[in-house]
């Protein structure tokens, strides 16, 4: 019986009168695409808001973070500019540049992903096996030319700097890079980071090395790109970024945005009232007094995450509340004294200004919009 | 500027406050923040204890973590 496999209509076998026909564009759940939040789905932190970067390794959208060395030339924001996205996608990482910044020699501006060592093992890279990828993503900008980025390693020892060209302002373009997989250096299979994948906004020569070829040093774009920092107003968008084995770009790795979340929060998790959409009480854990003044109460994280992450709170008038037996005690701050993992985070909250009863059960709540607490294990 | 936490689970510390944000960071080498920590440390940053005291032997201190 003859099966047609066919990339448009998907998979059809004639079968009596008529015919079976897979759905074509069936939602992926595993990995072609290495990058995570390519289509720039996921926002945790901003929800949409525009943030300005003033010290390098600010997360921006979900897994995107960005490298600086001079404060708030640039903001970033989800669907920046609302223009419309390309067909397929609703939204892209969007950037503005803030001033007419001149580039000097040791200056890096980029928008960067550590993608987790665990997720390119199969790449063989240090290895005369390593295997060939290729990057894809659209772009649309202000500006046209020549624009560049990189892939580095974890020490930052071995670069491939890349060029790509937008010949038309304001349009988008798809863009691919074909890479030969480096067979030199150290490239980790760990829970750190596998591979630096950087495009940039605007890179001093120190930075800048010779497109196309590996080489021995941390170059994190081409020599002689174009610097989006440099003009003041330029605006710069990207979407449907994708790393994947083979010479050839293929259609995006579309994932379930439950999945696509689910891969982000390997990384940071938030809670509380406004995180992830929420727009009401929220419980953040359970627990018991340990004894009047001290509440002990597990939050257990959504996903394990790739390391015991850092945690952080902020701070909202009357934003959190303890329910006891009978009463409740707002707090404005939520300190943590506590032990954490990479599944939990145990809150041990000592000399709280409450008189509870040893024993007793008790509740955290986010109970005002933005009293939100997270926990981050990014690369 | 760091502050090491109280841990009510333990007398040792297992987590440092970084002041400019109150972030907590744990005493975990895969953490990132936690590196910057220690190289931060190393190379001069303050460190108080959890009463908030400088530390004057917080190179010491460092090298006794994980």
């Amino acid at each position: 019986m003859p099966v047609t496999i066919n990339g448009d209509t998907g998979i059809v076998t004639p079968m009596y009168n008529g015919s079976i026909t897979a759905n074509a564009v069936t939602p992926s759940v595993n990995m072609k695409n290495r990058i995570i939040n390519g289509n720039m789905v996921i926002d945790q932190r901003n929800a949409g808001a525009s943030v300005t970067p003033t010290v390098s390794g600010t997360y921006t959208l979900d897994r995107w973070a960005a490298a600086l060395t001079a404060a708030s030339k640039f903001s970033v924001q989800q669907n920046a500019g609302s223009v419309t996205p390309p067909t397929g996608y609703i939204n892209y990482l969007g950037v503005t540049s803030l001033s007419a910044y001149s580039i000097i020699a040791s200056d890096v501006f980029a928008l960067y992903q550590g993608i987790e060592g665990l997720n390119i093992a199969d790449l063989a890279w240090g290895t005369a096996n390593a295997k060939t990828v290729t990057l894809s993503f659209q772009v649309y900008s202000s500006l046209t030319g020549t624009f560049g980025g990189s892939l580095r390693n974890s020490a930052v020892n071995r670069s491939y700097p890349f060029t790509y060209s937008i010949p038309t302002a304001n349009t988008w373009t798809s863009i691919s890079v074909t890479i030969a997989g480096d067979t030199s250096g150290t490239w980790l299979t760990t829970n750190g980071v596998g591979i630096y994948v950087t495009l940039s906004l605007g890179m001093g020569s120190t930075y800048s090395g010779t497109a196309g070829a590996w080489a021995a040093g941390n170059f994190s774009s081409a020599t002689g790109a174009t610097s989006v920092v440099g003009t003041n107003g330029a605006t710069f968008y990207i979407t449907g970024v994708q790393l994947e084995v083979g010479s050839t770009a293929t259609s995006f790795d579309y994932r379930p945005y439950g999945t696509e979340l689910a891969l982000c929060q390997r990384y940071f998790q938030i809670y509380g009232y406004g995180a992830n959409g929420t727009a009401s009480d929220s419980c953040i854990g359970t627990g018991m007094f340990y004894t009047a003044s001290e509440a002990i109460v597990t939050a257990e994280f959504k996903v394990i995450m790739r390391a015991t992450p850092t945690y952080s709170a902020a701070t909202v008038t009357n934003g959190y509340r303890y329910h006891r037996a009978g009463a409740n005690t707002n707090l404005s701050s939520l300190p943590y004294s506590g032990s954490s993992s990479t599944s939990a985070a145990i809150f041990g909250n000592i000399s709280l200004p409450v008189s509870g009863v040893a024993g007793y059960a008790t509740q955290i709540y986010s109970q005002v919009d933005g009293a939100k607490i997270s926990f981050s294990a990014e690369l | 500027m760091y502050k090491l936490n109280r841990n009510i689970f333990g007398s040792e510390p297992n987590s440092v406050i970084r002041l400019a944000d109150t972030a907590t960071i744990p005493f975990d080498p895969d953490n990132t923040d936690y590196q910057t920590f220690k190289k931060e440390v190393l190379a001069g940053a303050e460190l108080q204890d959890a009463d908030g005291n400088v530390m004057t032997q917080a190179e010491a201190f460092i090298a006794t973590l994980p």
